[in-house]
């Protein structure tokens, strides 16, 4: 039975699966009669069905709550497998970079080599047929396409199946173990299908089931929560997706708090009798948001305590207490006013920079929608383009070139067109309105000369009026 | 080279505790240069497409990293957000029915005091956001340019839609702040007598308020600065920035240890 212990190795992530050896142990004791074994694992499903019909709506802290419940029924196996469902969901990254390297055969291998077991297990009997069903569907979900799992694929078409690859090897590898781990399942890589094929010809098939539930488990709590991302529950709760997970923090998927959120909180504690008193659990239970565990619960009630003690303080901690007499004597400027004037100074001054930031970002915003807008377009034409070359040969090249080029110029014509709104607003509106409408004629036009030369006029308008704005409101304020 | 300069002013700058929560723009230079050399595109693409991925992996890594530093500190600006406010509430109903004027003045001042830093803190995570978001910008056209890849594009679409970058809930709760503000705790009756003691409780106060501060001034400076002229203007940078008051702003820069020249 060679299959099996090659099996527990791959859905492992502990680190005494750093070698095959651990096999011999797992072989003998598993040379049991196999309606031994038959009657464990139909034990198992049971156990198992709850949690994982549980995890499709809760958390996967909770699962990781309830797994170990099933150390105890069979043992080595399925600690260990355990405890790769739990890494899945609390790991996100791979440590080192060299190691990703590795990482698209890890994956491969384990793409090939899970999907057999999980499907076949659709055909085979079991006491339980939901738990099947539904590691098959999330098999096909997460395993083949995986569109949204993780919110950063990059959709280039030539790099999407490695960097696919590699996501997934981000959900399951943790540690440096994963990488020797890996090291051996590359070199084993023949060995296992093989493997694979003795199980599958094996008429074990009630272990197949287990194994898929142990594997497609990560799978439906992953789906749930994407599918949580797009679609806030209660009180819009944005749930993010587990795989950011914090600086080496043992299993916190992030969770977004907002202020109607807290307020929730707020008075969940105060009806439990203050945040001394009341107890994570309690809140949780009075909130009643879907999707929060207990871990943020305890987190925030954690802060929530330490804000209401310290109110008298400097709100921000100790960190902003600088100690140096340097800061004392270098904004002397400042100890020569009162307190209210400085205040409102740096009041202004915040003020200020908010302003900026906002402005900022709204800008950046827009360049990048218009880039792609204009990306868009530009792969339109070429499209088009492209047909037309089928019927005739010369006159696209200077057709396509212009189009390039002419892209760039009347892209920065919106913009600074926008960014005359947005900066000055005094005037220049009318300006930019005018530009928006000559940049949209010239699309298809041809005059690039013109063009070239309108952006640096609106270029040199738009650092022009600054110093004239400037002029203007310092006038006013004063 | 510009902006790698000002982000590690800006860095200096910055709280202690957030020093490392920026992006690490040098490394990442460096490694688009590694890549760049190492790997013609048209040679082998099958590594090229593997270097990628190691970049944009590491990329992953910071995005991850920001976001989770930015929803802790939002999580404790909205602790605290709610906080103020009741502690407002608590003071105007205690006192301002009843006589003792002074306790009453003192209260608002360090009420005051606080909003005010709490605000200044608030947007120096907008600052924070911002700037990290435009290095990332910065660094993807780099690696485009370099490697002639296609990167940029569709992965700052993926960056915008990221919590660290959707810093409306913070906006909010600043505009909130400056609201009350304006109409709760400025229009106070001056204080007109501050004697020299209370002068000097002041100075030793408000250290705290400094780190702020100059916080801020250097957040303001450095966006002016890496706004004005760069080098490769293209369509996707932003114009120079418009900033009034700033020969005043510049003067809030004695003495401070680094000069933002």
């Amino acid at each position: 039975m060679e299959a099996r212990p090659a099996l527990s190795i791959q859905r492992s992530g502990a680190s005494q699966l750093g070698s095959l050896g651990v096999s011999g142990g797992l072989s003998s004791s598993l040379s049991i009669p196999s309606t031994h074994l038959e009657g464990t694992y139909q034990k198992l499903p049971d156990i198992q069905q709850v949690p994982s019909e549980r995890e499709l709506t809760t958390r996967p802290q909770a699962h990781a709550t309830r797994v170990p419940t099933n150390n105890g029924v069979v043992g080595h196996i399925f600690s260990s497998s355990s405890g790769f469902s739990s890494d899945l969901h609390y790991s996100s990254v791979l440590p080192n970079e060299k190691h990703s390297r590795n990482s698209p055969f890890i994956s491969q291998s384990l793409a090939d080599t899970a999907s057999l077991p999980l499907s076949q297990s659709s055909s085979s009997l079991l006491p339980q047929p939901t738990i099947p069903s539904c590691c098959n569907k999330e098999n096909s979900g997460s395993w083949c396409t995986d569109p949204d799992f993780l919110d950063f694929p990059v959709s280039t078409p030539v790099q999407s199946g490695q960097v696919e690859n590699i996501q997934r090897s981000e959900d399951f590898s943790k540690q440096n173990d994963w990488q020797e781990w890996a090291d051996q399942l590359i070199t084993c890589d023949d060995a296992l299908t093989s493997n694979w094929n003795e199980l599958l010809v094996d008429n074990v098939t009630n272990l197949e089931p287990k194994m898929a539930c142990q594997v497609a488990k990560p799978c439906t709590t992953m789906p749930a929560q994407n599918q949580q991302l797009p679609s806030p529950s209660v009180e819009s709760l944005r749930v993010v997706n587990p795989s950011s997970s914090a600086n080496n923090a043992p299993a916190k998927p992030r969770m977004r708090w907002t202020p109607e959120l807290h307020e929730a909180f707020v008075e969940a504690v105060n009806q439990l009798g203050g945040s001394e008193r009341a107890t994570p659990k309690g809140v949780l239970k009075l909130m009643k948001v879907d999707g929060l565990t207990i871990y943020h619960v305890k987190s925030h009630l954690q802060k929530y305590r330490t804000a209401r003690y310290r109110p008298e303080s400097s709100e921000g901690s100790s960190e902003k207490k600088l100690t140096s007499m340097e800061e004392i004597s270098s904004l002397d400027l400042k100890t020569g006013m009162g307190i209210t004037e400085a205040l409102r100074l740096q009041m202004e001054v915040q003020k200020r920079l908010h302003e900026q930031l906002e402005i900022q970002r709204n800008l950046q915003l827009r360049i990048e929608e218009q880039g792609r807008y204009l990306q868009m377009m530009f792969e339109k034409q070429k499209s088009g383009l492209d047909k037309l070359k089928v019927s005739s040969s010369n006159p696209e090249n200077p057709a396509a070139t212009s189009d390039a080029t002419k892209e760039a110029p009347t892209k920065s014509e919106l913009e600074s067109s926008q960014r005359d709104h947005l900066d000055s607003g005094t005037g220049t509106v009318n300006n930019a309105k005018s530009m928006l409408e000559r940049s949209s004629r010239e699309m298809g036009g041809e005059d690039m000369a013109t063009e070239a030369g309108d952006l640096e006029k609106t270029k040199a308008r738009v650092s022009e009026t600054s110093p004239e704005q400037a002029a203007k409101r310092s006038r006013i304020e004063e | 080279m510009k902006f790698g300069k000002r982000l590690k002013q800006q860095i200096e700058e910055t709280f202690p505790t957030w020093r490392d929560q920026f992006l690490c723009y040098k490394e990442l230079k460096k490694l688009i240069k590694l890549i760049s050399s190492a790997l013609p595109i048209a040679a082998e693409p099958t590594k090229y497409g593997k270097a990628e991925a190691e970049f944009v992996y590491m990329l992953n890594n910071k995005i991850d990293k920001f976001n989770t530093f930015y929803m802790e500190q939002e999580e404790d600006f909205i602790i605290r957000h709610k906080e103020l406010q009741q502690r407002i509430k608590r003071v105007m109903d205690k006192w301002s029915s009843n006589g003792s004027r002074t306790e009453y003045n003192d209260e608002m001042a360090k009420i005051r005091k606080d909003v005010v830093d709490f605000h200044g803190e608030m947007v120096l995570l907008e600052n924070y956001s911002n700037i990290n978001f435009t290095g990332l910008a910065k660094i993807l056209k780099k690696y485009d340019k370099r490697t002639g890849g296609l990167l940029r594009l569709p992965f700052i679409q993926k960056v915008l839609k990221q919590p660290f970058f959707t810093t409306d809930l913070v906006s909010n709760l600043v505009k909130e702040c400056e609201n009350t503000i304006d109409e709760v705790l400025f229009p106070i009756e001056e204080d007109k007598e501050e004697t020299k003691e209370q002068k000097g409780a002041i100075m030793v106060a408000r250290e705290p308020v400094k780190g702020i501060f100059r916080n801020t001034v250097a957040a303001l400076l450095t966006m002016e600065e890496i706004r004005r002229v760069s080098s490769t203007k293209d369509h996707f940078s932003l114009p120079p920035l418009n900033l009034s008051h700033s020969h005043l702003i510049h003067s809030f820069q004695l003495n401070s240890p680094i000069p933002i020249l």
